[in-house]
């Protein structure tokens, strides 16, 4: 495997509840205003308490959206985690680990002789009681410690730490002692900066925003004009409602957690009927709970945009790890033949923009749409300069006489319920231009045609997939979701391969896909997913059969390493 | 000063059984939103589905058909949406209490400003007489000759358990004490739950107008009793399941609970509605919180 040197990755591990989460997140952000472009990635499991659980984040110089499966610091606060991810470190990297010794089998110790592994034992947890901390506080002399060997200035963090902690009932105090107690600790030795790979800070970075990609979903149902999120816990979709409920004193929205899935979708049904703009987001299990509705939305023409975010596996699946399994159940669920569309997030500038252009098409077309992320992207920590500029709102409302107008493009005239306008009736019973439910023959036709034309329409307005890299690569990887952002890492200085990235999932252009083919070139389907779901749909409208299939599908993200691995085999 | 009834009336006529309740529940509807003064178009009505739903080609309000058991969930985030509107859900037992029971418990807790009405014909009619919770024990029903297996639970008891601000009982055989009760019912500011007994001669033919008649008393006999007093409700369900008969009028009202939405803190200085505020909210200020 060729590997470019100009990314690190350090990993903090340890047991649910120790903290990892937060403690990653600090060092992300604190990287980041230390001018590095960065990406988080968390691995946890699905409990409260014990378990292993890590943060690793990945920081470099150049754009970085996607994690490394190996990293150069390894920091572990458990006995456990430490032997679960030692074999992740590289060559030539450092586990920093709590406690006064740090004891191996003699099958790691010879994986880290092998390896040239520095090992530290750091007693944090006393070292944090000492400085006037609490238990929890050995994180921040873990950090403080990590902090020096990177030969960052300390107040950088300290900034971060006190900013993260500004409105929890936390001693700030203590935490500062604590990072302090690890920056200046005397087990630091400069043969530890020395010899480990630090990339050089960006030049063009300025201080930049860090969020996730539930976060930048959640901004753009702002933008969008979203004034109602009607929610049910599920993982990893949860931490949009977090964001949306924790800013509502701001922004007024109305933030309602409902008793089940069902209620969540069919009230944010009734709300867009009535005019205003509503959000629901969930994984796949309450998806499919949704899906009646969301063939009743199809019927009665009713703007409906749901946020499905996917992790791994049929069923409870293995809730908090990740993948990109539900084009199926998007694209082909819910009853009967009926319009609707299906977009596919991948980083911060796509889920801020198509959350919003979910609720333009949905609207204007009057058709649901689901918008689709992964667990990798919704809880995965970006950087970005700034997110682009906002999406006008288009609505498409008109009024008009009757709700189900048979017209050229399957449109007919939407009007938002008020005093002044026409009442009307909307159905899930097939149903004439008035609304009124039939059973005739010929009527059931025309309607059922009129419904999906907006499908044809709609196809003539959205975008080819986009073509990532150099024209003339033999090569071309197809794909959707997270794997993108891997794919872009990894190919950078690989000129011969490119990517075929697609945002809209359905209805699905291939007329670019098939230019590809038509060159001759190699075609490499890649999905976090088992069977190859998008690739099935290509298949389907094209006849075109993939023979190269890179599948993912035990819970873990691609990382950059799954592509180099594959590119020089 | 009434509005003209045939203003809420489509051009279709309804489709249902000669002697079905629903006609005198349409009509007490319609009756109660004209004596009350709103127009047409500031009722909005969520249909279920079954024989009642039947009825949403009729009306000339605003309306949504949508899907079996769900009337309750939808009015709920219609009526958040535009508090303008008189919010009805209209359902039948089974999809009250099987299928949606769920969204009844729950609209009753967070108390929206909403009327469920319940078309209570004690089976699943449309779909040619099944048994629902409400159906007696024993009696023979579709696929069920040997009679139903299992008890009823009593919709009365679970009702006020969840201490509603508003429960009554109806019958459609009696069209002006149904229309005052619906009126009630709107004109609360809460969750009102109003339960019908509805004739279904197609069905339910042990219950005939005779059957009710016997078995009907209005509560506005009863003397001393208190329609906000949670102890003479719960007494009264206990006086009904003893004596085996059906109280009409209203059981239990309670003014002094807030609605879900007067709850809310993030709606508190807002006077204008959501459907009026669909426009670009600008982020600037959180997006600071990310740096």
């Amino acid at each position: 495997m060729k590997e470019k040197n100009y990314r690190a990755a350090i990993k903090f591990a340890g047991a649910s509840g120790q903290g990892i989460n937060t403690t990653g997140q600090i060092l992300t952000q604190a990287l980041n205003s230390a001018g590095y472009e960065i990406f988080g990635y968390r691995e946890y499991p699905s409990l409260i308490k014990g378990g292993n659980a890590s943060y690793q984040v990945d920081f470099s110089n150049y754009k970085v959206n996607s994690p490394s499966k190996y990293c150069n610091i390894l920091s572990t606060i458990s006995e456990n985690s430490l032997h679960k991810y030692i074999y992740d470190v590289k060559n030539n990297g450092f586990i920093i680990h709590d406690g006064d010794e740090i004891q191996l089998s003699t099958e790691e110790e010879i994986y880290v002789k092998k390896n040239n592994i520095q090992l530290i034992a750091l007693n944090s947890k006393k070292i944090a009681t000492n400085a006037g901390g609490t238990e929890i506080m050995a994180n921040a002399v873990l950090l403080g410690f990590l902090w020096r060997i990177l030969r960052k200035d300390k107040q950088i963090l300290i900034d971060e730490i006190m900013e993260f902690f500004g409105e929890k009932k936390i001693d700030q105090q203590a935490e500062k002692r604590c990072i302090l107690a690890g920056y200046e600790n005397s087990l630091y030795r400069d043969t530890y900066s020395d010899n480990i790979f630090i990339p050089k800070p960006s030049i063009l970075h300025s201080k930049q925003y860090a969020m996730t990609g539930n976060d930048a979903i959640a901004l753009g149902a702002l933008s969008a004009g979203v004034r109602a999120f009607y929610g049910y816990p599920m993982t990893p979709a949860t931490s949009i409602y977090k964001l949306l409920g924790e800013t509502s004193q701001q922004t007024g929205l109305l933030v309602k957690q409902a008793e089940n899935e069902i209620t969540a979708v069919q009230m944010a049904l009734g709300s867009m009927y009535m005019g205003t703009r509503a959000l629901t987001a969930t994984s796949g299990g309450g998806f499919d709970l949704m899906i009646e509705t969301i063939s009743s939305a199809g019927m009665s023409e009713t703007p409906l945009v749901i946020v499905l975010a996917q992790r791994n596996g049929p069923a409870t699946g293995v809730p908090t790890w990740t993948g990109a399994g539900d084009i199926n159940t998007a694209v082909k669920g819910g009853h009967g033949d009926y319009p609707k569309c299906v977009i596919s997030v991948s980083d911060l500038p796509s889920c801020y923009t198509l959350i919003q252009q979910a609720y333009n098409i949905s609207e204007k077309y009057q058709i649901p749409v689901i918008l689709l992320t992964e667990k990798q992207i919704a809880e995965g920590l970006f950087s970005i300069d700034q997110l682009p500029k906002p999406l006008k709102i288009e609505r498409g409302l008109e009024k008009g006489n009757k709700r189900y107008k048979i017209t050229d493009t399957g449109i007919s005239p939407r009007w938002i319920p008020s005093k002044s306008n026409k009442p009307y009736l909307s159905t899930t019973d097939e149903h004439l231009e008035n609304g009124v439910s039939t059973e005739d023959a010929v009527s059931i036709m025309k309607m059922s045609k009129k419904r999906m034309l907006k499908m044809e329409t709609l196809e003539k307005e959205i975008p080819q997939p986009q073509y990532y890299g150099n024209k003339n690569a033999e090569s071309v990887f197809v794909g959707f979701g997270s794997v993108k952002n891997t794919i872009l890492d990894a190919i950078k200085e690989y000129p011969n391969y490119a990517y075929l990235h697609y945002e809209y999932i359905y209805p699905l252009k291939t007329e670019q896909f098939e230019k590809l083919v038509n060159q001759n070139k190699r075609i490499i389907l890649v999905e976090n997913n088992q069977t190859g779901q998008l690739g099935s749909l290509i298949s389907e409208k094209t006849g075109y059969t993939f023979s190269e299939k890179l599948l993912k599908y035990d819970g873990r993200p691609f990382f950059v390493e799954d592509i180099l691995n594959f590119i020089s085999e | 000063m009434s509005i003209d009834i045939e203003k809420y009336n489509s051009q279709h006529k309804p489709t249902w059984c000669p002697g079905c309740g629903n006609f005198a529940i349409s009509m007490a509807l319609k009756k109660a939103l004209s004596e009350l003064n709103i127009p047409p178009s500031q009722a909005f009505i969520a249909f279920d589905i079954g024989c009642n739903g039947n009825g949403a080609d009729t009306v000339a309000t605003y309306a949504f058909k949508g899907l079996h058991g769900r009337a309750v969930a939808l009015a709920s985030g219609a009526h958040l949406a535009n508090r303008d509107f008189t919010t009805i859900a209209e359902l039948g037992d089974g999809a009250c209490f099987h299928e949606g029971l769920d969204h009844l418990i729950n609209a009753v807790r967070s108390n929206y400003d909403i009327t469920i009405l319940i078309h209570n014909n004690q089976n699943f009619a449309l779909t040619t007489g099944q048994a629902t919770v409400e159906t007696q024990k024993g009696k023979p029903m579709y696929a069920l000759p040997g009679g139903k297996p299992e008890k009823e639970y009593n919709t009365n008891e679970l009702i006020l358990s969840l201490h509603p601000t508003f429960f009554a009982k109806g019958y459609s055989g009696d069209i002006q004490e149904l229309t005052d009760i619906i009126k009630r019912g709107i004109k609360h500011k809460g969750c009102s739950v109003i339960e019908i007994s509805q004739l279904c001669p197609s069905y339910n033919r042990e219950c005939t107008p005779q059957w009710f008649t016997e078995h009907i008393v209005k509560i506005s006999s009863l003397k001393n009793y208190s329609e906000t007093s949670f102890d003479d409700a719960h007494n009264l369900i206990q006086k009904m399941i003893k004596e085996e008969k059906i109280y009409t009028g209203v059981i239990y009202e309670n003014k002094n609970v807030k609605t879900f939405y007067e709850n809310l803190p993030s709606r508190k200085s807002f006077t204008t509605e959501l459907s009026e505020e669909v426009k670009e909210y600008n982020i600037k200020k959180i997006l600071e919180t990310f740096k």
